[in-house]
């Protein structure tokens, strides 16, 4: 395979004389069915969980709207749990190495460490030269891996919750300690907070991925539709 | 104290009127019925414990509920009859009396006594915020309490601090389970507890020797193992929608859910909407006010705004909502975002400019 990282792109370069030479496969078939199952049930659960915190439709325009909203909350919430997985797993099995754990920089390598630090330059106006690489910008490698520290949050405190309904149950017995370590009351404050800040999130993911569509040409936002990106050297 | 059938005569109470207690009791606690006559046989056999109810940091409303025990000839007979030994509110003797009544229980039915405790105990300051005949109630509970057979924690202020130790708690307030930590503390939260859960724990005790099953927060699973919300007589109109907004307004009149007014009933762990209070006659929601949340770990400060969901946070200027919070983070985000985009526009404008005049030239050429 090509050397593919830590390109950067010359600010002087001719704008529209593309270096692309040919395309590569990079994001396949499962990552982005997984992405879009996510990104179909993040907006489903915010919606349905933002109408849960505060009921802004009566019975009036639904019959038993209350109870619907709920259960396409935890149906979706279960489907969630299952892409989030699926997603984790994808990084040990099944998925090439621009998907695969082997994507997340190494702080202890020289090479990853210069290219994490060329994007953070370049976020900060420090540089005007734009890094690329075909596979995920190491910055936001770091972002999803926090932004998986909320989801999986998410799952357990959903099911929590969800659990409550029957304390005796096996669900309460997997997910019941939460309330050992917060309040009940918390865990839905922090539940309902972290719907913010994946809406902060996609605020900046999809900002970020307009940016470096622009800057490096390098398809960033049809590559999650179609998989492929171009093999660009310069 | 007399022999209880005797007592029991001597109030008019039937044989069957009893039984009815028994079974209804057996009910309570979730057992077969097939157990009534143990659980009778148990309450008249001779050989019950005594009883020490200490009061620390409390507004004695768990004494005014024992004593508006509901059901009360028999259910009030049955505390009665457990030779209550002390209880400050309503024990005849006073002062010296009273102590050595007390120290002469602990001592004589050592490990087999019930103490029953209400009001939280205040651990700031060495103790002084609370003394009884010159004892702090920290002394006084690890010797009573250490020295009884079961220990139970009547109301929300015992079983986890409650209202002493709300924000900021000046007098280090604490539950009693936080002071016993290797006792068995059998916690009857509720702001007050029912007295029938009270009976109920008492009764499981005498018939089979030993604490009801408890959830993870040291309660009875017969009183606490559900939650309200699931058992509301208005979750019907929860699910459907049908929430009143405003005291007062068409729905709250017709009984529909209060969700909306911040009631914490799908928070709280109690069997208020099926047992109730007063003779089974009311409870706060059948009353048309949310549920508070009381006898949750964490009450008070986790279960305020009273009329608002989600607590609030302090420290953002004045308390902000978690609404207001989440509104920062996105707001902020978005602020932060579109910054960047507009100096990445100014800083590409001459590339941009360059681009949109080569690519008018390229497609000139390739069309012509
Ligand atoms: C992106 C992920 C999610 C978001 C943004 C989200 C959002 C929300 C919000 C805003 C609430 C209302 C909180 C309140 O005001 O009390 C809520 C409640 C809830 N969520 Fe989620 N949620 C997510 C994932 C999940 C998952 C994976 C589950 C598990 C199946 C789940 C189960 C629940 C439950 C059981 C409730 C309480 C519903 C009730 O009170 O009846 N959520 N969610
Ligand atoms: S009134 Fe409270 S407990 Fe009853 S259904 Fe509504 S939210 Fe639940």
């Amino acid at each position: 395979m090509a050397e593919i990282t830590g390109t950067t792109i010359d600010k002087h370069e001719a704008p529209v004389e593309c270096a692309v030479r040919r395309y590569l496969y990079i994001w396949e078939g499962q990552i982005r069915i997984i992405h879009w199952i996510n990104f179909l049930c993040i907006l489903i659960l915010s919606i349905t969980g933002y109408f849960i915190h505060n009921p802004f439709m009566s019975a009036d325009q639904h019959p038993y709207i209350m109870g619907h909203m709920r259960h396409i909350h935890y149906v979706s919430g279960v489907v969630f749990c299952g892409g989030v997985l699926a997603r984790i797993l994808a990084l040990f099995v099944l998925s090439n190495r621009f998907a695969s754990w082997r994507a997340i920089p190494n702080p202890f390598n020289k090479k990853d460490r210069e290219t994490f630090f060329a994007y953070i330059k370049f976020y900060t106006f420090l540089s005007k030269d734009t890094p690329h690489v075909i596979g995920h910008n190491p910055v936001a490698v770091v972002a999803y891996i926090f932004l998986f520290g909320l989801f999986l949050f998410q799952i357990l405190s959903g099911f929590a919750l969800w659990a409550q309904a029957d304390p005796n149950g096996t669900m309460y017995a997997l997910t019941g300690w939460l309330f050992g370590l917060m309040s009940n009351q918390w865990v839905r404050w922090v539940h309902f907070m972290i719907m913010f800040m994946i809406a902060g999130f996609v605020i900046n993911h999809i900002y970020s991925v307009i940016l470096f569509d622009f800057k490096t040409k390098s398809g960033e936002i049809s590559s999650i539709f179609s998989g492929w990106k171009p093999d660009r050297r310069d | 104290m007399s022999n209880f059938k005797e007592m029991l005569a001597a109030h008019n109470v039937s044989r069957r009127s009893f039984l009815k207690y028994c079974s209804a009791l057996g009910a309570i606690l979730a057992v077969p019925a097939g157990m009534t006559p143990r659980i009778a046989a148990a309450l008249e056999s001779d050989n019950r414990p005594p009883v020490i109810w200490m009061e620390f940091q409390s507004c004695t409303g768990d004494t005014e509920s024992l004593l508006r025990a509901n059901r009360p000839t028999v259910g009030e007979l049955i505390l009665d009859h457990l030779s209550l030994d002390y209880h400050e509110t309503i024990m005849a003797a006073a002062g010296h009396q009273a102590e050595a009544s007390k120290h002469a229980t602990a001592e004589k039915f050592k490990g087999k006594y019930i103490c029953i405790v209400e009001g939280s105990i205040p651990t700031g300051a060495d103790g002084v915020y609370c003394t009884v005949a010159g004892e702090t109630a920290v002394d006084i509970l690890k010797k009573v309490g250490g020295d009884a057979g079961l220990i139970i924690a009547v109301g929300s202020c015992s079983a986890y601090g409650g209202l002493p130790a709300a924000y900021p708690n000046p007098t280090g307030a604490v539950g009693v389970s936080d002071l016993l930590p290797n006792k068995t503390v059998i916690n009857l939260p509720g702001c007050p507890m029912n007295v029938d859960n009270l009976t109920g724990t008492i009764v499981h005790y005498l018939t089979f020797g030993s604490a009801p099953a408890m959830d993870r927060f040291g309660r009875p699973k017969f009183a606490y193992g559900k939650r309200i919300h699931d058992n509301c007589e208005r979750r019907g109109h929860f699910d459907a929608g049908q929430y009143a907004e405003q005291w007062g307004d068409h729905a709250h009149r017709q009984g529909w859910c209060l969700y909306k007014m911040g009631c914490k009933g799908p928070e709280t762990f109690h069997n208020c909407p099926t047992l109730r209070f007063n003779e089974g006659l009311s409870w706060p929601v059948m009353a048309g006010h949310g549920c508070v949340g009381c006898s949750e770990p964490g009450f008070f400060d986790t279960m305020m705004p009273m009329y608002k969901r989600l607590p609030n946070v302090p420290g953002f200027g004045v308390e902000a909502s978690a609404l207001k919070i989440g509104g920062t983070i996105v707001g902020a985000s978005a602020a932060i975002f579109a910054t960047h985009g507009a100096v990445t526009v100014a800083r590409n404008w001459k590339q941009v400019k360059e681009a949109k005049a080569e690519t008018r030239e390229t497609t000139k050429e390739t069309t012509d």
